[in-house]
């Protein structure tokens, strides 16, 4: 009898265990369902600041409230919330990815967790630990084992692939323009507004007045900039020749140091190195309009016999131009800021719009390897023409016929990612 | 000589030109080190070459004192708003309020500065309207297009077009004056303005290997 | 006849600019109150991208602008930070334009204040910056690379209105308010390449180039001018400077309107090309 009461006893507390172990933590221990085949790892192509957690999505998750929990390995600190998230909100398919460097889809979910929301002081290299928890109306219903992994940093960012190749092809064509330029001549339009070069310096000369040549309002660092100094290279060059005067005043020092090198190797290559003056280029100021009140009183007082406006200008435009035009000079602009673009139109005599600026160093200088290069440019629009053309119909075809993986990877291909 | 003028420099070029290419396609630590420090080496050039400008600025000034040039008297005003702001500057140790109350620096800002380069935008409201006046001539189909466009686009962009727009028209109730503005903006003139950009984009990478490799270097004088 | 009208087509610019100083200053000294409609959508995104903030979020709010473009963009600006700190957002203010700073101290003594704002706990000044391009790709790395002191001098790490902020990933967007080339270069080193979204303000004469961005989302939203500005004003129901200027800004509108027509009409008269 003793044995058997014994054996009960043992078998409640074998059932009652549970019960009681929940009684007396306050919480539940009971195992949940696993959340299988999780994983984290380093979040690929990244420069080491993320983890990516993925696990398989349910058809049966409607209605799931997703919680991802982390801590850094070595720390004794509680587990920290790093993401919360409804069913199928952040499936992989949703990733900002191309379909050459991702190719998880929407069975599964995917979710980045940067290492610094875990812990502010987390490097490259620091464990971190993860746990997944599903909830259904609030209640546990699922969870994963205990994710740890650690960032690193990548070598090479494979969605920008399509860019790399971009500029590959690019580079190519580059070499192999410039290669062909020395075989054969080119044909290139007529540029009205630089072949008025030749006539604004000869009346500055006849009239015995200054030109004034403005490199815009950027820096060193600008291409805009840069193709204004070698159209002011050309424009000195001649201006030697002619033996007139040019002034330069600028808004950045650096371009100015740059700018005086150009015009003083110009005065050299045109045989007159006795003529060049030192303080031909000057610095007004880098206040955008306190440039145009010094440039616009000197054109006021001088009355100029030519302007040139080469490179990037915003609101000043019209206020040089304008007093330019009421001081009666020749007056002639190129900007790629197209929203300046009407201004010049309006109160220039010749106008060269975006591109043009760029070409206009290489037309000016007729050197046939610079000249060939301009064969790319149109290359390049021909090719944008006919991406926007074919591209379009595919797409509007693609979508007629629902072939939405097409659709996809071209419109991948023309991401910037 | 040849090679501190031309082949260092264009080594340079080429070398940071296409370090800094690729570092967008490398997102190893290495390559956001190297961005950082040539950003660094950046700032540090641009702090001395706005020494150089203050030199050149005040350079050109006093010679056109010292040689009594034509119009001489506007350079002295260059250098009393130089000393009127860099002494309150110097004194109030750049700072422009202090507690609340405006140091000499502040004031300089606030009641010098200020009202000037107002003035300097402000001049453009007036250029824009001659401009306007001499300029929008109708003389052939497409500027009376381009005339139709604006006169809408300045009409609906002030409540007193809007409204008569609305007192003229809006019984028709065909559209307001503000979808056909939204419908130039959207449509035609961001069409003309890709096309645009689009050029000025090409332009500027071809513009941009040219420089990098060293084809177009007349910027650093060419030989 | 013909002569005359001739002689007004030549006529002295000067007289414009007289004519038109005279329309504008008529509606300043006497307001009709033309209030302004609600019609661009570019200024409502701007609205509704600030209105869906959280509390505690972090937000850079970009001045460059000085005062020459104080009118049109300083209103901008008041409107957006009162509309942030109504949002309790916490705001880093930063400039690259060496103009800006006076501005945004005359923003330090007005704003906070009236929404009980403190300085280092809900916001930062930044100092000015000349170079923005090195300054905007460092933040992608490192924000104190690039601020490691406010503009006052002082430490940035430790204060609270910079707590959990390291890189452009702690922040919730760009609001650029400039009538300068800053905001594009926004869009180009830091939108485009790290996804921050770009908010911005602009001058009325910059505006138009914007309208590739915005349909493309690179800009998500857009106050343009005094107009955009007045606009604003009124969705956050705080009528401001814009509001009150844009009678002056109704009246030059007609003038451009006026000339353009009375010399067309009169070049059809003389029919003269």
């Amino acid at each position: 009898m003793k044995k058997t009461e014994l054996l009960l006893v043992f078998f409640s507390f074998l059932f009652l265990w549970p019960g009681l172990s929940f009684a007396l933590n306050g919480k539940s221990n009971i195992a949940l369902p696993l959340i299988e085949d999780a994983i984290a790892e380093d979040m690929p192509y990244d420069s080491g600041g993320d983890i990516l957690l993925r696990w398989p999505a349910d058809e049966d998750d409607e209605g799931v409230v997703y919680e991802i929990y982390a801590k850094t390995e070595s720390s004794e600190n509680e587990w920290k919330l790093a993401d919360s998230f409804k069913a199928f909100e952040k499936t992989a398919d949703k990733m900002r990815m191309p379909f050459w460097a991702w190719s998880h889809g929407s069975d599964e979910y995917a979710v980045k967790i940067p290492i610094k929301s875990v812990d502010g002081d987390a490097d490259i290299g620091t464990v971190l630990c993860f746990k997944i928890k599903a909830f259904r109306d609030g209640k546990p219903i699922a969870e994963s084992a205990i994710l740890c992994a650690s960032s690193d940093d990548n070598w090479f960012n494979l969605p920008r692939l399509n860019g790399l190749l971009m500029v590959i092809l690019i580079t190519a064509a580059f070499f192999m323009t410039m290669s062909r330029a020395k075989k054969k001549g080119l044909f290139i339009r007529r540029i009205a507004g630089l072949d008025a070069i030749d006539e604004a310096i000869g009346r500055a000369t006849e009239m015995g007045k200054p030109i004034y040549y403005s490199t815009g309002i950027n820096g060193m660092s600008s291409v805009n900039t840069i193709a204004s100094l070698s159209i002011l290279g050309e424009v000195s060059k001649k201006v030697a020749e002619y033996d007139s005067i040019i002034k330069v005043p600028h808004y950045d020092p650096i371009v100015m140091s740059v700018a005086k090198e150009t015009v003083k190797q110009s005065y050299i290559e045109a045989g007159r190195p006795d003529s060049y003056h030192d303080d031909a280029n000057f610095f007004l100021s880098s206040d955008q309009f306190s440039y145009a009140a010094s440039l616009d009183g000197m054109i006021e007082r001088e009355k100029p016999a030519a302007c040139f406006f080469m490179g990037y200008f915003l609101a000043e435009s019209l206020l040089l131009t304008e007093v330019g035009a009421s001081a009666g000079a020749i007056q002639i602009a190129a900007t790629d800021s197209e929203s300046q673009l009407p201004f010049f139109f309006t109160s220039c005599d010749y106008t060269l719009i975006g591109e043009e600026l760029y070409a206009a160093g290489a037309y000016l200088s007729k050197e046939p390897m610079l000249l060939s290069v301009l064969k790319l440019q149109d290359f390049g629009k021909l090719f944008m023409m006919l991406s926007v053309l074919i591209g379009g119909i595919a797409i509007a075809l693609a979508a007629v016929f629902h072939c939405d993986g097409f659709v996809k990877g071209l419109l991948d291909f023309f991401t910037n990612y | 000589m040849l090679i501190i003028k031309k082949y260092i420099p264009l080594a340079i070029v080429t070398i940071v030109g296409l370090l800094t290419l690729a570092t967008y396609y490398v997102p190893a630590k290495a390559s956001s080190a190297y961005l950082s420090t040539l950003n660094q080496w950046e700032v540090i050039v641009s702090g001395f070459a706005f020494l150089l400008g203050l030199i050149s600025l005040l350079m050109t000034h006093y010679k056109k004192i010292a040689k009594r040039v034509d119009g001489w008297g506007y350079s002295l005003f260059v250098f009393i708003g130089f000393f009127a702001v860099v002494i309150p500057g110097i004194i109030s140790h750049g700072a422009q309020a202090k507690d609340g109350v405006l140091t000499s620096l502040g004031w300089a800002f606030r009641y010098l500065y200020n009202p000037l380069a107002a003035t300097m935008f402000a001049v453009l409201a007036f250029y824009i309207v001659s401009t306007a006046f001499r300029s929008f001539r109708i003389k052939s189909v497409q500027a009376f297009v381009l005339f139709i466009a604006a006169f809408i686009l300045i009409l609906g962009n002030v409540p007193a077009g809007q409204m008569l727009w609305d007192a003229m028209l809006g019984w028709t109730g065909i559209c307001g004056i503000g979808d056909i503005i939204q419908w130039i903006m959207q449509v035609p003139s961001v069409a003309a303005k890709r096309g645009i950009m689009i050029g000025i984009t090409i332009g500027a990478a071809v513009t941009s290997l040219k420089i990098i490799f060293g084809i177009e270097r007349q910027y650093m004088g060419r030989d | 006849m013909k002569d005359k009208l001739r002689r007004f087509l030549r006529i002295d610019r000067r007289w414009i600019f007289l004519l038109l100083t005279a329309v504008m200053v008529w509606p300043i000294i006497h307001p009709f109150g033309l209030s302004g409609k609600t019609s661009q959508q570019s200024v409502r995104d701007f609205y509704d991208f600030v209105e869906k903030l959280k509390p505690g979020q972090a937000v850079i709010l970009g001045t460059d602008y000085d005062p020459s473009t104080k009118p049109e963009l300083h209103p901008q600006a008041v409107a957006a930070l009162r509309h942030l700190f109504s949002k309790d957002v916490r705001v880093l203010i930063l400039t690259f334009i060496s103009g800006a700073p006076g501005m945004i101290e005359e923003l330090n003594q007005t704003v906070p204040a009236e929404y009980g704002k403190e300085y280092g706990k809900d916001y930062v000044i930044m100092p000015y910056n000349p170079n923005y391009m090195a300054a905007m790709t460092q933040m992608s790395i490192d924000i104190y690379k690039a601020y490691d002191k406010d503009a006052e001098g002082n430490d940035v790490r430790g204060m609270p209105v910079m707590a959990g902020i390291k890189t452009y990933k702690d922040i919730a967007g760009v609001i650029e308010i400039t009538g300068t080339g800053m905001l594009d270069a926004w869009v180009a080193y830091a939108g485009d390449k790290y996804g921050v979204p770009i908010i911005g303000g602009t001058t009325a004469i910059s505006q138009l180039g914007f309208g590739p961005y915005l349909q493309n989302k690179q800009i998500r939203g857009l106050v343009g001018g005094m107009r955009g500005a007045s606009e604003y004003e009124t969705l956050i129901s705080k009528p401001g400077k814009a509001t009150s200027g844009i009678d002056a800004l109704n009246m030059a509108h007609l003038l451009v309107i006026l000339l353009i027509l009375s010399s067309n009409l009169i070049l059809l008269v003389i029919k003269e090309k």
